[in-house]
Formats: C-alpha cells, sequence, structure tokens
C-alpha cells in the first residue's frame, strides 16, 4: 500500500525502531526529530505521528498547525503524557491518541483505521470471503458466479461503514449515527432489517452470517 | 491604641456624662418657669418657711422697746417683701394694732377664747403661721405672719401630679438610651459587616480583605482579620505552587518511565520476530506482559494522584447506560475474544448522572482486573439490572476469587480510582467475592 508516514519523535531510540518498525510493514516512513520543516513533507503526507514532547514547539502547537493548514491528512498524537487533560486538548485536533508505551500492532491497526477513514488507502479492491469489492466504482462481485450484487445505497453504506472499520466491533448506536446521521433509539428496528436485507444479498448461507458476524448484545463486526 | 479610639473610653464617656448630667436635669427643668412664669417668681420666696420663720423671729427681736408707730412702719414695709403673707400684730394689752391687709376673722381685742378660735383655726386651716413675741418679751405682745400652704408648698417634683416632668424626665431618659442605642447600633452594624465580610469567600474560596478607617477594637479586629486573609492567600498560593509542582513531577516521572517502557516493547516486539528457543519466546511473553502491568500501574498511579488531590476533571451528565455498556464492553471484546473468554451482555435502558469518562475508564480498570486475574474463569458478564427498585450494574467474573493474592497485587490502585471515582459521583459498589468468582455491583447513592 506504501502510504506515506511522517512520524516525529525525539527519542531516538524509540525513533529509530518504530520508524524500521513501520517500514518492515510497508509503509514509507519520514522520521523528523523535531517539528522543524515540517511543512515541507506534509503535501506528500498521508498520516501523521506526532509525539507530544519535542524540543521547541510542542506537539501540541504543530498538531494544530498541522491540522489548520492540512485538515484532511489525520494526525494520530503518540504520547507519555496520559492525563485525561492530554488526551482531551490532544483530540482537539488529532484524529487519534495513543499512549506510551503502545503496542506496535495496535499502533498500526489504528494508522490503518486513520487512513481508511480519511480515505488514503490507495488500493480501491478488497476481497472478503466469496466477495469482490471495488469501492471507488461502488461495485460488488461475486465470484462464485461472477454476478454483481446491487445493493441499496442505505444497504452499500452500511456495508462501506463496515469496510472502513475493520476486525472492529461497531455498535447499533455507531452504525446508525454514522449512516443515518440522527441519534439512535433503543429499540428501532429499521438497522435490523437493513442488515437482514444485506446479508440476504451477501452473505452464502444468510442464517447463518459469515460476513456481517453478530456480536450478541453488542453490535456487529466484519473482519478482513 | 488611643485611648481616645477605644469603644470601651467612649461607652464610659457616655455613662459617666448621663451620671453628671442627671442631677442638673432636674433644675434645668425649672430654669424656664423661673425666668417666664412671674408667678413662679412671687411664690419663690415662701418656699423656704425654715427661712420665713427665721426671718419673722429676727424681725421680732428686733421690734424690742420700739413705739406702736415704729413697729406698724417696719410691718408694712416687710408686707411690700412678702405681699401674699398676711401680717398682724397684737400688743401686750392684747389689742390688734396692725393688720395688713384688712382681715375679718382676726379678732381686734384678744382675750382668752378667741386666742383659741385662732388657735384652731390654724391647727386646721390652710395657712402657715409663725407666731413671734416682740423682742422676745410676751409682755410687749406677738406678731403673726401668714401665708396659704399653697404658696409655701415647694415645687412639685412629682411625676404624678406633674404631667410635664413626667415627659421631661422620659425624654432625658430616652435620649440616653437613644445615645447608647445609637452606639451599639454602630457597633453592631460595623460587626455584621465584618460577619458578612468573613463569611462572603471571593475568588480562591477565600474572603475579600476589609476596608479598615477606624483604629478602635472592631478596627483592630478588622486589621487582624486582614492579616489572616493575607496569610490564608499566600498559603493558597504556595499550596497551589506545591500543587502544580507536585503534578508536574508526577506527569515527568510518568513520562520519563514511559520512555524506556516503550523501548523495551518495542525491542521485545522486534525479538518475537527473530527465531528463538521456547524458553526464549516465554521469556520474551513475559517481558511484555510486565509491560503492560507497568505503564497500567503509572497510568492508576497518575489518575490516582490526580483523582485524590481533586484535579481530575469530572462532567457528570444524563448518560444512556445501555449505550455506555456496550460501547466499553464493545472495546473490549476482541481482547476477551482472543483470551477464550465467553462475554455476555444482559441489557436495559437506563439513565445514569454520570460522568461517561470516569464511567469508561471504571470499566477499563474493571475489565483489566478480569483479564488479568480472573483468566481462569473464562467469563465475563455484565447485566444492568433492577433489583429492589434500584438498578444496579452488575459486572461479574468465574475467576479464583479477589482473596487470591494475584488480585490484592496489582489491583489495589485500579480498585481504588474505582472507588474515588464512583464516590464523587455519588454511587456506591459492593464486591462479593469467592473461589468461584466475583461480582461487583454499581449502584446510585440514594
Amino acid at each position: 500500500m506504501n502510504n506515506k508516514l511522517l512520524y516525529m519523535e525525539d527519542d531516538l531510540e524509540i525513533g529509530s525502531w518504530l520508524s524500521a518498525d513501520l517500514k518492515q510493514r510497508g509503509f514509507k516512513v519520514i522520521w523528523l526529530t523535531s517539528g522543524e520543516n515540517v511543512a515541507e513533507y506534509m503535501e506528500e503526507t498521508d498520516l501523521v505521528i506526532l509525539d507530544i514532547m519535542l524540543p521547541g514547539l510542542d506537539g501540541f502547537s504543530i498538531g494544530q498547525r498541522l491540522k489548520m493548514d492540512f485538515p484532511k491528512t489525520p494526525i494520530l498524537l503518540l504520547s507519555a503524557r496520559t492525563s485525561i487533560e492530554d488526551k482531551l486538548h490532544g483530540l482537539h485536533f488529532a484524529d487519534d491518541y495513543m499512549t506510551k508505551p503502545f503496542h506496535p500492532d495496535e499502533l498500526v491497526a489504528r494508522v490503518e483505521v486513520l487512513l481508511r477513514r480519511f480515505d488514503k488507502i490507495s488500493q480501491h479492491f478488497i476481497q472478503l470471503s466469496h466477495l469482490h469489492i471495488y469501492k471507488n466504482q461502488k461495485r460488488i462481485v461475486d465470484v462464485r458466479s461472477n454476478s454483481e450484487i446491487l445493493l441499496t445505497a442505505k444497504q452499500f453504506h452500511i456495508f462501506d461503514y463496515f469496510l472502513c472499520h475493520p476486525n472492529q466491533i461497531l455498535t447499533k448506536e455507531q452504525i446508525y449515527e454514522a449512516v443515518w446521521g440522527e441519534s439512535y433509539i433503543e429499540g428501532d428496528k429499521t438497522l435490523m432489517v437493513h442488515i437482514r436485507h444485506l446479508r440476504e444479498k451477501i452473505e452464502q448461507d444468510p442464517s447463518n452470517p459469515q460476513i456481517i458476524e453478530t456480536i450478541r448484545g453488542i453490535g456487529y463486526r466484519v473482519r478482513q | 491604641m488611643n485611648l481616645r479610639q477605644s469603644l470601651l473610653v467612649r461607652y464610659l464617656l457616655i455613662i459617666t456624662a448621663a451620671l453628671i448630667l442627671w442631677p442638673f436635669a432636674l433644675p434645668l427643668y425649672y430654669v424656664p418657669e423661673y425666668f417666664f412664669d412671674n408667678d413662679f417668681k412671687r411664690k419663690v420666696i415662701y418656699m423656704d418657711t425654715n427661712k420665713i420663720e427665721r426671718m419673722w423671729y429676727q424681725q421680732a427681736v428686733s421690734f424690742d422697746k420700739l413705739d406702736v408707730q415704729q413697729i406698724n412702719k417696719k410691718i408694712i414695709a416687710l408686707h411690700n417683701k412678702y405681699p401674699e403673707a398676711t401680717m398682724l400684730w397684737v400688743s401686750g394689752t392684747g389689742k390688734t394694732e396692725l393688720i395688713i391687709p384688712k382681715h375679718i376673722n382676726i379678732p381686734t381685742q384678744w382675750i382668752y377664747h378667741s386666742t383659741i378660735e385662732f388657735m384652731k383655726q390654724n391647727a386646721s386651716g390652710d395657712q402657715f403661721t409663725v407666731i413671734e413675741y416682740i423682742g422676745g418679751d410676751r409682755n410687749q405682745g406677738f406678731m403673726i405672719f401668714q401665708v396659704p400652704f399653697v404658696l409655701t408648698k415647694p415645687v412639685n417634683m412629682s411625676v404624678i401630679d406633674d404631667k410635664f416632668l413626667l415627659i421631661y424626665d422620659l425624654v432625658i431618659f430616652a435620649s440616653f438610651l437613644f445615645i447608647s442605642w445609637l452606639f451599639f447600633t454602630k457597633i453592631r452594624k460595623r460587626l455584621v459587616k465584618l460577619q458578612t465580610a468573613m463569611t462572603q469567600s471571593g475568588e480562591n474560596g477565600i474572603p475579600d480583605q476589609l476596608e479598615v478607617h477606624e483604629q478602635d477594637e472592631i478596627g483592630q479586629l478588622g486589621q487582624a482579620f486582614n492579616h489572616m486573609i493575607e496569610d490564608l492567600k499566600s498559603s493558597k498560593e504556595r499550596e497551589l505552587k506545591e500543587e502544580s509542582l507536585r503534578k508536574q513531577l508526577i506527569t515527568n516521572i510518568s513520562h520519563d518511565l514511559r520512555t524506556p517502557l516503550t523501548v523495551i516493547r518495542g525491542h521485545s516486539h522486534s525479538l518475537k520476530k527473530e527465531t528463538l528457543s521456547p524458553r526464549g519466546q516465554d521469556s520474551l511473553l513475559l517481558i511484555e506482559n510486565k509491560v503492560d502491568v507497568l505503564s497500567q500501574l503509572l497510568e492508576n498511579l497518575l489518575s490516582y494522584t490526580l483523582l485524590s488531590a481533586g484535579k481530575y476533571p469530572m462532567h457528570k451528565e444524563k448518560t444512556d447506560m445501555l449505550r455506555a455498556v456496550r460501547s466499553s464492553v464493545a472495546s473490549w471484546y476482541p481482547v476477551f475474544e482472543k483470551e477464550g473468554f465467553e462475554v455476555q451482555l444482559q441489557q436495559k435502558i437506563w439513565i445514569w448522572d454520570i460522568d461517561p469518562k470516569w464511567f469508561n475508564r471504571i470499566m477499563d480498570n474493571l475489565f483489566q482486573n478480569i483479564l488479568r486475574h480472573a483468566k481462569a474463569g473464562q467469563y465475563v458478564g455484565v447485566q444492568l439490572i433492577e433489583r429492589d427498585h434500584k438498578v444496579l450494574l452488575v459486572i461479574e467474573d468465574r475467576g479464583p476469587g479477589m482473596n487470591v493474592s494475584s488480585y490484592e497485587k496489582g489491583a489495589g490502585i485500579g480498585l481504588s480510582i474505582i472507588s474515588i471515582m464512583l464516590k464523587e459521583m455519588n454511587f456506591d459498589w459492593e464486591i462479593t467475592s469467592s473461589l468461584n468468582g466475583t461480582k461487583i455491583s454499581l449502584f446510585e447513592k440514594n
């Protein structure tokens, strides 16, 4: 996928290790030890990983400035500061916040979520079980019969939301509010009905769904 | 302190003035009467009967051996001085020589029974009578001075008879009371002002300083109060400074510990990709596990410090608990799933007045503990149920229970944080733990 990450970290041990690790996972990484000249790299950056404690301008200031100039580039704050105030302050402009010590797998998972959310993933083709999904064309093909599956706009919207949040458990509230844009009222069956119809179209056996998993009492999940 | 400014001295002055002025108050009452009431002036010479008696006696003595004409002349002269009086004199022969003014009831010739008659009249009469022998000699005759009692009666000082005196006395008494009242009202007003200033807290919860104008006892109290406020303010500032220093220190320590932990975590992760013996793999797993524990501990330590210092911002709001519980469980579900836990969620629509972020934190700590100490049970149940008109959030596991030492060791701070947070939000909790599992119930305090 070769997404370009801009990584700002003043600690050499963490910086060298994490940039190596990210490179190994197939990202292009530019690692800076301070916030100087950061704007030069921004044009070609897909995502910024920002440490808060930086020499000179701190991560908060840099992040705020970057978000103002490049609102379409996601920022993930990486910090050893864990107080709620710091988190809240950070999330004013940043799109996600992780505290050290972080698990590299989790960091990558979050990076991928952000990249998807901001449409930075260059690849628009997803293979899921027997489905080939071409996101930019909004086309889903059943490989077994090589026939196109036609979804309604709402159904596609729901399915797309799942695909943007792979492996995450999404609660009914989350899905409903993301797709319909209004707050979910407990007991509302609309979403369930839509998911049932969606399953009828994409699942091999709608009574035993494999693609859209039900997590009982909590929500749904699509694994990739 | 200047004595003149002392309240005590001032009050003593009022009292002393009252005591000194009181004897003058009564004569003062008669001053206008004396000057403006002619009748009063006329009367005033008769009031001192002793003086009249003495005067009459001296005159009588001085009349010794004087002839009738001379005595008449003198008595007439005297009468001019005492125009209200009746004056008469009787010669040694019993003949009335002179009566001024002309009086009918006086016998012209005094004989035995007429004298008795006169005496009787006077004893029951309304006249003040002085009788003296001329020259102190009964043979030369006697002289009589008579004046109605109305005139000799001293000035009426009874408040019962004299309504004006009553009013006058009352006015004087009232004015003394009024001055005292003014004095104490002023003191009282200032004390109340002081009290208000002491109870009203300004910024930082400390009352503002007072403006002190006077130097008396209350003024000094005000100054002492201002001193105290100054001390309080400076100590509050010091406390704030220390507080922020402490917070800074803990934040820094937490940060400084996290950085090397991140490096350890990172390199152990890199190590995992190398070929290692099974023992090496186990050690690595242990290292990673301990890094987790340590970072959680750090997080809890920081939270605990902030919480116990009241520096952890709380924003209670009406929260859809079903939603909050669901999203918390959803974020933990993958971890539980990976560890092979069965996750059960029993739902109920319910609203609690709670800080959602704090609630999340509480759930995180509970789930963390279950993952760490109740893995053996392979079960986590979250229920929102109603019992005895009370809604309980019950988090249940089937682990070995809290009495097992591993639980106590790591869970201490985490549980303390939960306890403080619940208390702050006016919630309470109950823990029942046995070898077959632990049940933690959260509920709103009544």
